[in-house]
């Protein structure tokens, strides 16, 4: 189980999560909606040990983030895809999906690369395993993103904006991949603007505002006119994103 | 005065053995200056603030002092304290730590040029900070400092001539003995002048394809 208690972050004076709890178990998809600025993005980079926390804790299978040498088991329970892929740019497609899997998991090179490819050829991508990043589209890098975070077989998908550097063709891409993981039962912590199709996959959607969660409430109560749409500040936010 | 090529014909070997002397004590400087400039890079971008003020002061001093300073002092200074090291051997070190401070500065930036994202990707995959630097900041930090240490090797060239003024028979020294022998200085500097001005010019030919080659993969053809 992933759990935020009561975490706490700030830059500086300006206060960016601000008592934030949640629990996603295995097997759950949330989706993290939220304007800019909400804090979607830190909190995501505060479960993968990316920033440190002023307060509350995160624990990852009960391996605490903020201590160094769980950091590394909750590390290997965790995978991130990142919002501009953030690839290895001298490495081919497959030398950056084996990389991890064989030196910090130990797996044996063959073993790794054999199940590379496929995860290549499951998102669309078997005649890419040697193309070098520069290479593809954006998309075609996203998708590399995302076979390099599940070549670590995480128990948790962190994604994080994964397709707000995409064109409109190229995210219909991602999110296929997105809903075909979620189909199979991948565990995915998913921050987006991305409103309906959050809604197609999640069991869950939280709410972010000001670095406070508004609420986390099941899918169909989220998008109820009793429930997350009661909220004034949430029916405000939806309505906006209609229009964009 | 007439000028007249011929007369250094008998000595082309001679001039030629002095320019291959020249190449290998270039080499052989420019891997020692890249393996220093390697190593100081990483202090310099340590979280140590006493390595990074260490590798500071050695850069700052080396680019400070003038060469052939330096080059008298580990020639004619250290012998002093009991230190004897032969000229060429001298030469090569003198030359690796000079080009050391120029190198650590193109590495360096070519570590902070790397985007933070990729570091931020290689530390949540769990890579070690070893293997993050081993298989991805330096490939890519040497990929984008070929340009700027390849401007290090010519100014070693350059700079090697001046160790004829410690008994190093290179390109220069070899050159001084030949003006002496025919007592022509005119052609022998004027071919001089030709020869280093070559051999910078191919050297700098040949490091703009090496950068090409190297950065294939990373120029942006799609997207």
């Amino acid at each position: 189980m992933l759990k935020v208690e009561n975490v706490k972050k700030a830059f500086g004076a300006a206060t960016v999560l601000d008592g934030v709890n949640l629990t996603v178990s295995p097997g759950e998809v949330v989706s993290i909606l939220g304007s800019s600025g909400s804090g979607k993005s830190t909190l995501i980079r505060c479960i993968n040990g990316l920033e440190k926390l002023n307060g509350g804790r995160i624990a990852i299978d009960d391996f605490d983030v903020a201590k160094p040498k769980e950091l590394a088991e909750a590390r290997k329970r965790s995978a991130t895809v990142f919002q501009l892929f953030n690839l290895y740019p001298h490495m081919t497609t497959l030398q950056n999906i084996a990389l991890a899997p064989v030196e910090v998991l130990k797996r044996p090179r063959a073993e790794v690369e054999q199940e590379a490819r496929a995860l290549l050829a499951s998102v669309g991508l078997s005649d890419k395993v040697d193309a070098y990043p520069a290479h593809l589209s954006g998309g075609q890098r996203q998708r590399v993103g995302i076979c390099r975070a599940l070549a670590m077989k995480p128990r948790y998908l962190l994604l994080d904006e994964v397709t707000s550097a995409l064109d409109p063709e190229m995210t219909a891409e991602v999110l296929a991949i997105l809903a075909k993981l979620a189909r199979e039962g991948t565990t995915m912590l998913f921050v987006t603007h991305e409103v309906e199709f959050a809604r197609q996959i999640s069991n869950r959607i939280v709410f972010l505002d000001k670095g406070v969660l508004l609420v986390d409430l099941p899918t169909e109560e989220f998008f109820a006119a009793s429930g997350g749409l009661a909220q004034p500040r949430i029916a405000q936010f939806l309505s906006k994103m209609k229009k964009d | 005065m007439q000028f007249d090529l011929t007369i250094l014909g008998p000595y082309l070997g001679f001039l030629g053995q002095g320019a291959v002397l020249t190449a290998v004590i270039c080499l052989l400087s420019l891997a020692g200056a890249v393996v220093l400039g390697m190593l100081v890079a990483i202090a310099r971008t340590s979280q140590t603030a006493w390595i990074r003020r260490l590798a500071f002061i050695y850069v700052d001093v080396f680019r400070n002092i003038p060469f052939i300073v330096q080059l008298f002092f580990f020639y004619y200074g250290l012998p002093e304290i009991g230190i004897y090291i032969d000229a060429i051997t001298t030469g090569v070190i003198a030359l690796s730590i000079a080009g050391g401070a120029y190198a650590s500065d193109a590495i360096r930036s070519g570590i902070l040029a790397i985007d933070n994202g990729i570091l931020e990707a290689a530390e949540v995959s769990g890579l070690s900070k070893r293997i993050t630097f081993t298989r991805i900041v330096l490939p890519i930090a040497l990929r984008t400092s070929v340009r700027p240490l390849g401007s290090v090797l010519i100014n070693m060239i350059l700079t090697s001539s001046i160790l004829s003024t410690i008994t190093v028979n290179e390109l220069t020294g070899q050159a001084k003995i030949v003006a002496s022998d025919t007592f022509r200085p005119f052609e022998v500097y004027a071919v001089l002048l030709v020869v280093y001005a070559a051999l910078t010019w191919l050297v700098s030919i040949g490091i703009s394809h090496l950068h090409k080659h190297l950065n294939r993969d990373l120029a942006s053809e799609a997207a």
